[in-house]
């Protein structure tokens, strides 16, 4: 079944015009909507109702505007795809949410060894995990979890 | 940026950067106020190495008294760390496509690919363009012809005017970072602008142009101000200047606080002559006959295009 939802993804992303392909590694969900990176936005953000804040940015030269918006726990980030706008990032906004694996801000340095290992720590204050076509950071201050960051990477 | 080649020689000041120079300042309020003439080589998302190169471009065609670089550039390290390597090369060829042929655009090129471009040899399409675009012929209008064998003036001595007011309404959200610390090469052809002006007799002047987004984070600021302490250069970083300057988010700005539109210009500008002109010691060129006729000219475009525009 996963598997199956995994290549219906796949393919609205194809459909949708976002370009690059999105991984089911550390995908970030919020109340039973799973929100991959580079996936077209539109369903998403109808899933996950009206953010509480709202802002969208121009680039100096391209048509489309990226966009974020702020959902209390969270702020979700889009950029404009060749047929709508898809998911470029998401970064915790406060503890009241978490991944999947049990992280959220304020969680300490061994539970995040113990969620995802220590492979992807930079050796000082942060931990780069890669998936497909994304990037997650757990950035670390003062010994606790700052900062979760999921980001689009594109290829 | 390819009108600065009939616009080269007799500017006090030129200014080099991203959209944050080239869409928040305006020459002729320079010249109008303090006969400052000056000139702005600003590209959309221009990278510091193509800032350099462009610098000792500009130095080809004159010796101005003072560079004006826009330090946001200096957040991106690489070509890669930009994002999408498409809207990369497109902004890679807003800047390269538009300067002549010479060896500092070789060397700019070189210095801007992707390691995608690289791979697929996009050197080559930067030397021949139609290597990019020869799948498009079947797509060509009367408008890439007419476009081709002219292109109207669209700026004004390097600065794009906008006449739109979008009010600032909420302030911007960005995700902290792990490191701070600019990169290696970032702060490579920083040295290089300040080696290149110190050879040359002009004074480098660093600023960061007041708008407020993408973020200008307290910790750049501070790695900056201590580059320019270090070797005593100017800078200005005019985010802790915007009440001085009378930037009103409500009027000033067409995209919502992002960029300034012609009145925030105006307003920048006039600010920046003054810190210029004193700390500097920049000349009122007002007196040269001949400079004011050609800035005369300049200025009645300057007016005409603000009118028919809705401005006043």
């Amino acid at each position: 079944m996963k598997k199956w939802i995994f290549f219906v993804l796949c393919f609205s992303i194809f459909l949708s015009g976002c370009g690059n392909s999105a991984g089911k590694d550390y995908v970030f969900a919020y109340e039973g909507t799973e929100i991959p990176m580079h996936a077209p936005a539109e369903g998403i953000l109808t899933a996950l109702g009206e953010p509480v804040n709202y802002t969208e940015t121009p680039s100096c030269a391209f048509e489309g505007l990226d966009k974020t918006y702020y959902f209390g726990g969270f702020y979700l980030t889009t950029y404009p795809g060749d047929k709508g706008d898809c998911v470029s990032g998401l970064w915790f906004a406060d503890d009241s949410v978490t991944t999947p694996e049990g992280i959220r801000i304020g969680s300490t340095q061994a539970e995040v060894e113990a969620a995802y290992g220590t492979g992807g720590f930079n050796g000082t204050n942060a931990y780069f995990l890669t998936g497909e076509g994304m990037k997650l950071s757990i950035i670390l201050i003062n010994g606790t979890v700052g900062s979760v960051q999921y980001e689009a990477v594109f290829s | 940026m390819g009108e600065y080649y009939v616009n080269s020689g007799g500017n006090d000041v030129i200014f080099i950067g991203d959209c944050e120079v080239y869409e928040n300042f305006s020459p002729v309020t320079l010249w109008q106020e303090y006969g400052i003439p000056s000139y702005i080589r600003g590209s959309a998302q221009q990278m510091i190495w193509q800032s350099y190169y462009l610098l000792e471009e500009t130095l080809q065609y004159e010796t101005p008294k003072v560079v004006v670089f826009n330090v946001l550039s200096m957040k991106y390290d690489t070509p890669e760390s930009t994002g999408s390597p498409t809207r990369r090369e497109a902004y890679n060829r807003m800047t390269l496509d538009t300067m002549r042929w010479s060896p500092t655009k070789w060397k700019a090129i070189a210095a801007s690919l992707t390691e995608e471009e690289r791979e697929w040899e996009g050197l080559l399409t930067y030397l021949f363009p139609i290597l990019r675009y020869h799948e498009r012929w079947s797509q060509l209008t009367a408008e890439d012809f007419a476009y081709w064998l002219r292109r109207d003036t669209v700026s004004h001595n390097g600065y794009l005017m906008q006449t739109g007011v979008k009010p600032m309404t909420d302030s911007y959200a960005s995700a902290p970072l792990a490191d701070y610390r600019f990169g290696e090469n970032s702060w490579h052809y920083l040295d290089k602008m300040r080696l290149l002006c110190e050879e040359k007799g002009v004074q480098l002047v660093l600023i960061k142009a007041p708008t407020l987004y993408p973020i200008w984070w307290w910790e750049w600021d501070a790695q900056i101000a201590q580059y320019a302490e270090e070797n005593g250069l100017l800078y200005l970083n005019m985010i802790e200047s915007i009440e001085d300057i009378g930037i009103d988010w409500n009027t000033d700005t067409y995209d919502a606080g992002l960029h300034l539109n012609v009145w925030g210009a105006e307003k920048a500008a006039r600010w920046l002559g003054e810190v210029l002109r004193e700390e500097c010691n920049l000349p009122d060129r007002r007196e040269d006959a001949e400079l004011s006729a050609t800035w005369s000219k300049k200025v009645a475009l300057y007016e005409q295009e603000k009118q028919s525009r809705g401005g006043s």
